[in-house]
């Protein structure tokens, strides 16, 4: 789909004309606007550096990553720094994830029974990575609204899973921005409608050539004052990255 | 004591009968006896299996760390305590031994296989004081003993990992200061606990290695457990340490009851039975000693009615009777006592073996051996002793009342009988 990055702006200037946001439901099928604002995000391929920060009642700390993928299937995060646990990687190859341990040398693969299970001590987790980049396949899409938030046209999604979905969450809403396509939260709900957590994206700059919330913050319902934030400093798209990359031989570099 | 010698007397009147109503009256006493040692004994088994396996006696914990098990709750907060002070504990009079215990979820991995695991640190030959945990050992050599680094995963565990004894395992657990942490362990045996659900998720190592592997301070522990010389005296001792003003500083102490509230109902139920048998038995006993005395009474109203007549009075009669009745429960339980015994002393020595019949079983989280040993149940002989005699003397108060409220004359000319 290389029409795609023309076909946005042209799209929304159409819909701004008419001025009738009905009309956008009609023109765009929600699915098809997840799955592009998820594209944009990613690319056929990226690579980036960003800043983790993980506040806890407990601890607070700061990793500085480096991210590869290519398309929704593969990809590698390595810590960069602190010193201490650099060169820790996880390695994501369709629904598998690996950790690399430089200390010990060894690669871990998370068991299915452990994909719930906090990233890296993150309040991501492990099926985060292994999941988000699917939201269109699991889930059934709706706009819930659309319309003015706060001065600006967006479109709220809910995503409700498909019914053999393995997915943990029993709902997700999911707020667009209409003009830009860029995403402003999304919140997650269990089985009972109870909000369990809120992504945030703010940040909104120019990297790589694309427009992109450079900041992403993840926020448990029921420890408020606790969060994890990731923090674009570089990012690039479409470049070429060798398959080897995403190898298991590759993870101990 | 003319009564008593009535009553004795009358007691060989009708020898059949009344060696009949002794039998009926030991019987019930060895069924009593032999039940009740049986049911003491699986409650012995079953107070030692649920508390012997990881749970011992008493538990020491931070005030916060149950029920939810943070990993942040040590024992004394933040600052830990000074896990010395162990061994003071273990200077008091009730406290046979004490571990010092730390826990961790972690994520452990053979290279293609991984799993969870909750993995407990311990002092091996101090855990092994307390419970039994580390007896099950079915391969390899165990943790006493052996250098550090050493790891032992349970049945389940060990077979999903497909490691044995000897093989490397990898550790990765969310740290304390929320970094990765990651260990190399060897594995040093097998254990096998007979609760399936811990053997699919349970790994020991050392104290100290999993203090590392988490990040904690050397003064950080979850948890205190005690064994005490007497199991039943564990809600007390809980009781006295958590308001004595000299107790640890942060740290609360639980008992086994407390914190296994299902294994104390358990053992009460077993306890309420008691009473519940005891009185079964005795009614049925009750109604045999009733059919007898009734039978005398029947038998002998002429006799009642002389005496009655000659002037004995409506309460020696009564009594008389009692007499009777009281000499044939004595003999009955005596006889009875001396059978259980006889019976009772190779059961409460080897014990009866079920395995024919239930193989392996646990009950509230404890293996259940299916050899039983029988205890000597010595309170529950008395309670039978007084059950019994007191049923057959309630028995037999109507038709003594009977004899005793009878009319002489009636009572002469009632029958005409031999």
């Amino acid at each position: 789909m290389r029409f795609s990055r023309l076909r946005i702006p042209l799209l929304t200037l159409a819909i701004a004309a008419t001025a009738l946001p009905v009309q956008a439901q009609d023109v765009l099928d929600p699915k098809e606007i997840v799955d592009r604002v998820d594209r944009i995000m990613r690319g056929d391929s990226s690579h980036g550096v960003l800043e983790m920060s993980v506040v806890t009642k407990r601890w607070k700390r700061t990793l500085s990553l480096e991210i590869w993928s290519m398309g929704t299937e593969k990809s590698l995060i390595r810590i960069l720094k602190p010193k201490k646990e650099a060169g820790t990687a996880t390695l994501k190859v369709e629904d598998d994830i690996w950790n690399y341990l430089p200390k010990i040398d060894r690669t871990i693969r998370v068991p299915s029974s452990m994909m719930g299970g906090a990233w890296m001590g993150s309040h991501f987790t492990n099926d985060d990575l292994v999941k988000h980049s699917r939201l269109v396949r699991d889930y059934d899409i709706d706009v819930a609204f659309s319309g003015q938030r706060e001065g600006v046209e967006v479109w709220e999604f809910e995503l409700t899973p498909l019914p053999d979905a393995a997915v943990v969450w029993g709902k997700i809403l999911y707020q667009v921005r209409q003009d830009d396509l860029m995403p402003v939260w999304a919140r997650y709900y269990d089985e009972d409608d109870e909000l369990k957590r809120t992504l945030l994206f703010d940040d909104y700059q120019r990297m790589g050539g694309r427009l992109i919330p450079a900041r992403m913050r993840m926020v448990p319902s029921d420890k408020p004052n606790e969060f994890t934030q990731m923090l674009y400093s570089g990012l690039e798209f479409n470049l070429e990255i060798s398959d080897r990359v995403f190898s298991l031989s590759a993870l101990r570099k | 004591m003319l009564v008593l010698r009535l009553g004795w007397r009358n007691l060989w009147r009708n020898p059949r009968r009344s060696v009949i109503s002794i039998s009926t009256m030991a019987t019930a006493f060895v069924i009593l006896a032999l039940f009740l040692a049986m049911m003491a004994g699986l409650v012995r088994q079953l107070l030692d299996n649920g508390t012997g396996l990881m749970l011992g006696h008493l538990q020491l914990h931070h005030p916060e760390y149950l029920p939810d098990r943070s990993y942040f709750d040590t024992l004394g907060g933040d600052d830990g305590i000074d896990l010395q002070l162990c061994r003071q504990l273990e200077s008091d009079p009730l406290v046979e031994a004490a571990s010092v215990r730390l826990y961790a979820f972690a994520l452990l991995s053979t290279g293609e296989h991984s799993a969870g695991a909750q993995v407990i640190g311990v002092d091996p030959p101090s855990e092994a004081r307390v419970t039994m945990l580390l007896d099950g050992l079915t391969d390899g050599r165990g943790l006493e003993g052996e250098p550090m680094g050493r790891i032992l995963l349970g049945e389940g565990l060990a077979r999903e990992l497909k490691a044995s004894a000897g093989d490397e395992v990898a550790a990765l657990t969310q740290a304390a200061d929320g970094s990765l942490g990651n260990d190399l362990f060897r594995m040093a045996g097998v254990l096998r606990t007979g609760i399936s659900h811990l053997d699919r998720s349970l790994a020991v190592t050392h104290f100290s290695d999993l203090q590392s592997l988490m990040a904690f301070d050397q003064d950080r522990a979850h948890e205190i457990a005690l064994r005490l010389t007497d199991p039943l005296q564990a809600d007390g001792f809980s009781l006295r340490y958590n308001s004595a003003g000299d107790r640890i500083e942060g740290t609360q102490a639980s008992s086994w009851g407390e914190l296994s509230p299902q294994l104390r109902d358990y053992l009460n139920m077993a306890d309420g039975m008691y009473g519940f048998l005891i009185g079964l038995i005795g009614i049925f006993a009750a109604l045999g000693v009733l059919n007898t005395m009734m039978m005398a009474v029947f038998e002998r109203s002429r006799e009642i009615g002389t005496v009655a007549a000659l002037g004995m009075s409506p309460s020696k009669i009564l009594l008389s009777f009692m007499a009777e009745s009281f000499y044939l429960s004595l003999i009955g339980v005596s006889a009875g006592f001396v059978l259980s015994l006889l019976l009772l002393i190779p059961l409460t020595s080897q014990g009866i073996d079920l395995s024919k019949w239930i193989g392996e079983m646990s009950i509230m989280n404890a293996r259940m051996d299916p050899v039983i040993i029988f205890e000597w149940p010595w309170t529950a002989f008395l309670w039978s002793a007084i059950g019994l005699t007191g049923a057959s003397l309630l028995a037999s108060a109507l038709p003594a009342r009977r004899a005793a409220r009878m009319n002489p004359v009636e009572a002469l000319g009632a029958r005409k009988d031999s």
